[in-house]
């Protein structure tokens, strides 16, 4: 059984189509990370799992079940606007909310999460006296208690700090292994690429890509020339093959029209800038989500209109 | 609906609040106000100020005056000292004849003037034609300056002077008017004296014992002030226990909060819980304004005019009252983007408590007149008004609160049922506030 089936599922407000014609599948168990530009419908999809919002049309089951409301008692839910009662001490604030979702006291699993994310000298601090950070963390174990069948995350890691977001990665990787779904939103590609299992992009409210980090590079294949130049490509003139150069740096990415032959734009390349690096590769998630998302898929869209 | 969703938000809501120093503050304050407002009433009743209050007397019929001074020096001496402890209890009444001027208009200036610098409580202009004997229907209107007696003052509120001189005056005019008639009404004096007219309750018969319960006595507290301070103090504790929804709800939106709620909790759940809470804060701080209205009474004197039975209905129209204007309060938070937008409407919200406060007077002087008994059947008045009826003497016919309270539990229902439908949509909406039409189409379409 999927944790979440969502079928052919339409959200409008007013004028405006949120989410259009959705249709998705969370296998129980993974890890599945939503990406796609600011308004292209992301957390009113989470918004929809969680039952906040209600399709206009369409279906979503949760562990089978089309029941919406039953499904709140075994989600854990971290909205991406974060608020936290202020004046509310740690420790009451988790366990207000550990019991309304779950009916029961839920002190040792408050403590047990306070200790594992170093928050435990502050369980007896008002919220309002806490970092930016540390509320952040309380309101992802806020999410956490007591353990959810389905932890949806909406942006968890935006705003903390290196270490603050590899605790919450590594917290998330462990409920995973204790066989929690977690879906996600991220605007970050390497944490979708190196973290998810699957990954959904919605473009304008519409699904366009949705997979494995694998299945969706192999839709585009190896077209993709990474070099290292050391003086960089900004002197490189025309060539021919390369649609597009992106420079990120210390290397340089070619994306390749199709049919082109690398090695053809290599012998081109050398002629005009020293190489020390050439590798070719699949696309990153990040030139995936430039080509469709990109100002230039705009105009190609604009152009095509 | 999961019942334990809804204490729970309840619970916190509550303790929330009655942790803040507002409220707190609020419970000591309220029955200073009230308890001690009314001992302070009982202390001044008790303590006049005993100042002479000088009174001139422009007498241009020259034969009432005299008549006048003589009832302030009978009243002086029979109530100015405590016959028991012999201490002053009232103030003195003295009268100084004026002998009218040339100028009547320069003249009556000049008293005022003196009215103003505080050297007379007031002065009486009789007029020249006021022994002439009037048809005491056109008595009451306007009349000729020359037949009417004027009464001139500055004091402001209840007037003790002025209520007095009504017997001193126009017994005086009587007597001269009898003297000019050539009846020697100083030999027969009693013929004028007043009868004492007493107050009563009705009489009633006792349902178990089929005996005739005698009539007590009554005085105004028990037809004014119990029915008011009654009325007051329901309509005070819904409006606090009621405003500060809007913005409660106003703030968890505002910060954010409420989409964390909802991720465990739906929004009728959330809202029920949030009305709960506020339900829970107004029976906590009615407890003490009852607590401290028993003290008022007490400390009046007057504990046994307190009509027990109404107790059981000032909760339940307490609960009522508070759960329909909660729900409305969460509804209209829920459309407001900011707590300035709520504060706005704050007036909109009160108005089933502001409207009854201007139909108090209206009501108690006609508890059982047709305006009266319509307004205290209008669903959001019938707590505030029905309450202040039945808590009168008269009371109301058995069947009205039960009308009255079932309309009220009725129209309470759609309120919260409707409430929950713009609460839904609204509370996650930012930006700019939604159009009465758009609120409408939410309660009715969901």
């Amino acid at each position: 059984m999927d944790a979440v089936e969502i079928s052919h599922v339409t959200k409008t407000f007013a004028s405006v189509t949120a989410v259009d014609d959705l249709s998705l599948t969370v296998p129980q168990g993974s890890i599945y990370g939503f990406i796609g530009p600011n308004g292209s419908g992301k957390t009113t999809t989470l918004r929809m799992i969680v039952n906040i919002f209600y399709p206009d049309r369409g279906e979503i089951r949760l562990f089978g079940d089309r029941r919406p409301e039953t499904g709140r008692d075994f989600i854990g839910y971290l909205p991406e606007e974060r608020g936290l009662y202020r004046k509310m001490t740690v420790q009451a604030l988790l366990e207000f909310y550990g019991e309304l979702r779950s009916g029961r006291g839920v002190e040792a699993e408050v403590a047990s999460w306070l200790e594992r994310l170093e928050l435990a000298g502050r369980a007896s601090d008002k919220i309002e006296t806490l970092s930016k950070g540390m509320s952040q963390k309380v309101q992802f174990i806020a999410a956490l208690i007591p353990e959810p069948k389905l932890l949806i995350l909406d942006e968890p890691f935006s705003g903390l700090d290196p270490v603050s977001a590899d605790a919450i990665r590594s917290a998330i990787l462990d409920l995973r292994r204790r066989g929690v779904t977690v879906i996600l939103s991220t605007h970050d590609m390497a944490v979708a690429e190196t973290l998810c299992d699957y990954i959904l992009m919605i473009f304008r409210g519409r699904k366009v890509l949705d997979g494995t980090l694998a299945s969706i590079q192999d839709r585009y294949g190896e077209d993709t020339i990474r070099v290292t130049a050391p003086g960089g490509l900004s002197g490189v003139e025309h060539l021919p093959g390369v649609e597009r150069v992106r420079d990120l740096g210390q290397v340089q990415e070619l994306r390749l029209t199709r049919g082109a032959d690398p090695q053809e734009v290599l012998r081109a390349l050398v002629t005009q800038a020293p190489v020390t690096g050439f590798s070719l590769v699949r696309p990153s998630l990040h030139d995936i989500f430039l080509r469709i998302a990109g100002p230039a898929a705009e105009e190609a869209n604009h152009a095509s209109a | 609906m999961r019942v334990h969703k809804v204490l729970t938000i309840a619970r916190r809501d509550y303790i929330a609040t009655v942790r803040t120093k507002a409220f707190l503050f609020g419970l000591v304050v309220a029955p200073i106000l009230f308890g001690g407002g009314s001992i302070a009433m009982s202390l001044i009743k008790t303590k006049p100020d005993l100042k002479d209050r000088h009174i001139a007397i422009l007498d241009r019929t020259g034969l009432v005056g005299g008549a006048l001074a003589a009832a302030a020096r009978d009243k002086n001496e029979r109530d100015l000292f405590d016959r028991k402890t012999h201490r002053q209890i009232a103030p003195r009444y003295v009268f100084e004849a004026i002998a009218p001027a040339s100028d009547p208009k320069d003249q009556l200036l000049a008293l005022s003037d003196r009215v103003r610098r505080n050297q007379l409580a007031a002065f009486l202009e009789i007029g020249k034609d006021a022994l002439r004997p009037s048809n005491p229907i056109e008595a009451s209107e306007e009349t000729d300056p020359d037949t009417r007696v004027s009464y001139y003052t500055n004091a402001g509120g209840i007037d003790e002077l002025r209520n007095w001189l009504n017997g001193p005056i126009n017994d005086g005019v009587r007597l001269a008017r009898l003297r000019q008639l050539g009846i020697d009404i100083d030999r027969n004096r009693a013929l004028l004296a007043p009868v004492p007219i007493e107050g009563l309750s009705l009489l009633e018969r006792d349902e178990r014992t089929g005996q005739v319960r005698e009539a007590r006595k009554r005085n105004e507290l028990e037809g004014f002030f119990v029915p008011f301070s009654v009325a007051i103090i329901l309509a005070m504790i819904v409006m606090v226990g009621s405003a500060p929804m809007l913005q409660n709800v106003t703030q968890d939106k505002s910060q954010h909060i409420v989409e964390t709620l909802l991720g465990a909790a739906s929004p009728f759940e959330l809202m029920t819980g949030k009305v709960l809470g506020s339900a829970g804060v107004s029976v906590t701080s009615s407890l003490l304004y009852v607590i401290a209205g028993v003290l008022a009474v007490n400390a009046l004197g007057v504990a046994g005019l307190l009509p027990l039975g109404i107790v059981p209905w000032f909760y339940v129209y307490l609960l009522t009252d508070v759960i329909m204007l909660c729900a409305f309060a969460a509804a209209l938070g829920a459309c407001c983007a900011t707590p300035q937008d709520a504060q706005n409407l704050a007036i909109v919200l009160l108005t089933p408590c502001i409207v009854p406060m201007f139909m108090l007077v209206t009501v108690l002087r006609q508890p059982n007149g047709g305006l009266a008994t319509a307004m205290s059947l209008i669903p959001p008045f019938t707590p505030i008004l029905m309450l202040l009826r039945q808590a009168m003497p008269g009371g109301v016919p058995a069947w009205q609160p039960w009308v009255g309270l079932a309309g009220a539990l009725v129209f309470a229902a759609a309120t919260v049922w409707a409430a929950s439908r713009i609460f839904r949509v609204a509370i996650l909406m930012q930006g700019k506030p939604p159009r009465l039409a758009e609120i409408v189409r939410w309660a009715v379409k969901g």
